[in-house]
């Protein structure tokens, strides 16, 4: 009875999953293998869809700005969030300033992404702070361009991706045991050695969740890209563009190999190590 | 304080620093008199919030925040919700993750269809809802993007939650079991009072993803949508003035003393 009541448990979150994720999903999949016929489509099966996007001139150039800056993005977020979650969870002793940097932490993100993105034009922009300032001391004769470069976009993204790598880094670090630590102090293993071989590798299952994170936050974001970077295609831009034309196939194609690219990457890092060790094991 | 940790806290106000950087000069040059986003600032007002509404100015860059009922009526849609996301998450997450804590029959499939939710790409996902609903005629509604958003944030949450759940949790529910008190007891009386304050992290969780998204919600709107759509599909259309930044300055300043309330009732709880 309680065996069953388990199961039962589960039914509301996997009816809603399966009905509004899985059942979207499949839907992609059929439609990417549908015939395009304009203004709409025949249910004969064909992969043309693929083909056509993948042989198209543009593809190389959609693949590597899509893969390519969320990976960056993702590193960068790394290099900046692990340092940060590693203060918190060993330089930060208060319960009480923890939860208040965790809330500081939150707090740009109820601020709109829209407004949130263009405040950056009063600091990065050609008449913004910072070039007001450069120029004013006579460093610079003209602006520095950085609105609508790829550097505006790691920018926006570290911003708003931050949060995402440090929290389940913040989860991993804080279920080790410090004692751990201070039994390796005493065994006089090096600092470097106490860092690799226990931080380090202890943290690597929170490190690679928020990885992850990030790289499917920036992956699949296509507006940023395109507004920021001065118009920077990616797969995401196209599987809208598509859409809004209504040829549901192309789209839908594209949409897969979107997935496929993030899941190939997600595949990789998984191999690294096992999520389910930060959750239930 | 040792010199690691002095260096430690100077990195992480470093961080706070880029993070509120775009923020603090919204707030700055919310009150600026141009209208346009420039350096140095011209001078002080208050009339991008509460300023006189001038007889036929149709531009909403230039209608003072106050005056602006289509922002208003977003903010509305955008409370309404993100609201039932955070509520549908916390009962969605807590179901699932208590569940989930045994050793069920196809434990790790049950587990990876509850992380695609934030692992499938968003574009994906509304590209899909939007094709579901297509197929089987349903009209577009508030719901949908509410389902969208429940969908993301659960996936979150899920793992947040789980991983933050009392190590002893289950050995107490055992005893207690042991000691023949009903589930709904044991539920009521130790389960809920150990995880209350993850449930509630759940909740501000789905409320925060809910009101930041974007690239889910566009595939499903209709009407003037949340916050995030009013004001992403309005700078597509009209020009960025200082009225603008008087909104995001609003929107800021209610989500950091809502944050602040918040923290002090965490910090309470905290165990």
């Amino acid at each position: 009875m309680v065996k069953h009541a388990r199961y039962l448990l589960l039914l509301p979150g996997l009816i809603t999953f399966i009905f509004f994720l899985v059942a979207p999903l499949l839907i992609i999949v059929m439609m990417s293998l549908y015939t395009p016929v304009w203004p709409g489509y025949t249910t004969d099966l064909t992969l043309q869809n693929y083909i056509r996007y993948i042989t198209a001139r543009q593809f190389p150039t959609l693949l590597s700005n899509t893969f390519f800056t969320s990976l960056l993005a993702s590193a960068i977020c790394l290099m900046i969030g692990f340092p940060f979650a590693y203060c918190y969870s060993f330089k930060i002793k208060s319960e009480k300033a923890r939860n208040y940097i965790t809330m500081f932490l939150l707090a740009p993100f109820l601020i709109d992404w829209t407004i949130r993105s263009v405040a950056w034009i009063s600091i990065l922009g050609d008449q913004g702070f910072m070039n007001s300032i450069l120029l004013s001391m006579g460093v610079i004769g003209e602006p520095i361009k950085v609105l609508f470069t790829p550097t505006a976009l790691f920018i926006i993204w570290v911003q708003t991706n931050l949060l995402f790598m440090i929290f389940p880094m913040n989860l991993a670090l804080g279920r080790m045991n410090p004692e751990v630590i201070d039994a390796a102090k005493v065994l006089k293993a090096p600092p470097y050695r106490v860092f690799y071989e226990i931080i380090f590798k202890l943290a690597l299952p929170g490190i690679i969740c928020g990885f992850i994170f990030v790289f499917v936050g920036t992956i699949s974001d296509y507006i940023t890209p395109s507004l920021w970077a001065g118009g920077m295609q990616t797969i995401g831009l196209s599987v809208s563009t598509y859409a809004t034309q209504f040829l549901w196939p192309q789209a839908s194609a594209g949409g897969i190999i979107l997935l496929i690219v993030s899941m190939a990457v997600l595949y990789i890092l998984l191999k690294v190590v096992d999520i389910k060790k930060l959750v239930y094991e | 304080m040792k010199r690691t940790d002095i260096l430690a806290r100077v990195f992480m106000v470093l961080v706070f620093v880029v993070l509120y950087l775009p923020t603090i000069f919204l707030i700055a040059l919310s009150f600026n008199t141009s209208a346009k986003i420039t350096f140095p600032i011209q001078g002080f007002t208050l009339d991008w919030y509460a300023g006189p509404l001038k007889p036929y100015e149709m531009n909403p860059s230039y209608i003072p925040i106050i005056h602006d009922w289509q922002f208003w009526n977003a903010v509305m849609i955008s409370l309404r919700v993100s609201g039932i996301t955070a509520v549908l998450t916390c009962g969605l997450v807590t179901l699932t993750a208590l569940s989930l804590r045994y050793r069920l029959v196809g434990r790790d499939i049950l587990f990876y269809i509850f992380l695609l939710g934030f692992v499938t790409p968003g574009v994906l996902v509304g590209l899909g809802n939007l094709l579901l609903f297509r197929i089987l005629d349903i009209t577009i509604t508030e719901w949908n993007m509410i389902a969208l958003d429940t969908i993301y944030a659960s996936s979150f949450g899920f793992i947040l939650m789980m991983s933050r759940f009392d190590p002893d949790l289950m050995l107490y529910e055992y005893t207690a079991a042991a000691l023949r008190v009903g589930p709904l007891r044991v539920f009521r009386h130790i389960t809920l009072p150990l995880i209350k304050w993850e449930v509630l992290s759940a909740g501000i969780l789905g409320f925060l993803l809910s009101w930041g998204e974007l690239i889910r919600s566009l595939w499903v709107v209709r009407g003037t949508g949340t916050v995030s759509i009013f004001l992403f599909v309005n700078l597509g259309v009209y020009p960025l003035t200082t009225k603008w930044f008087a909104a995001g300055t609003l929107l800021a300043v209610v989500s950091i003393a809502g944050l602040m309330v918040m923290a002090t009732i965490l910090s309470r709880g905290a165990k």
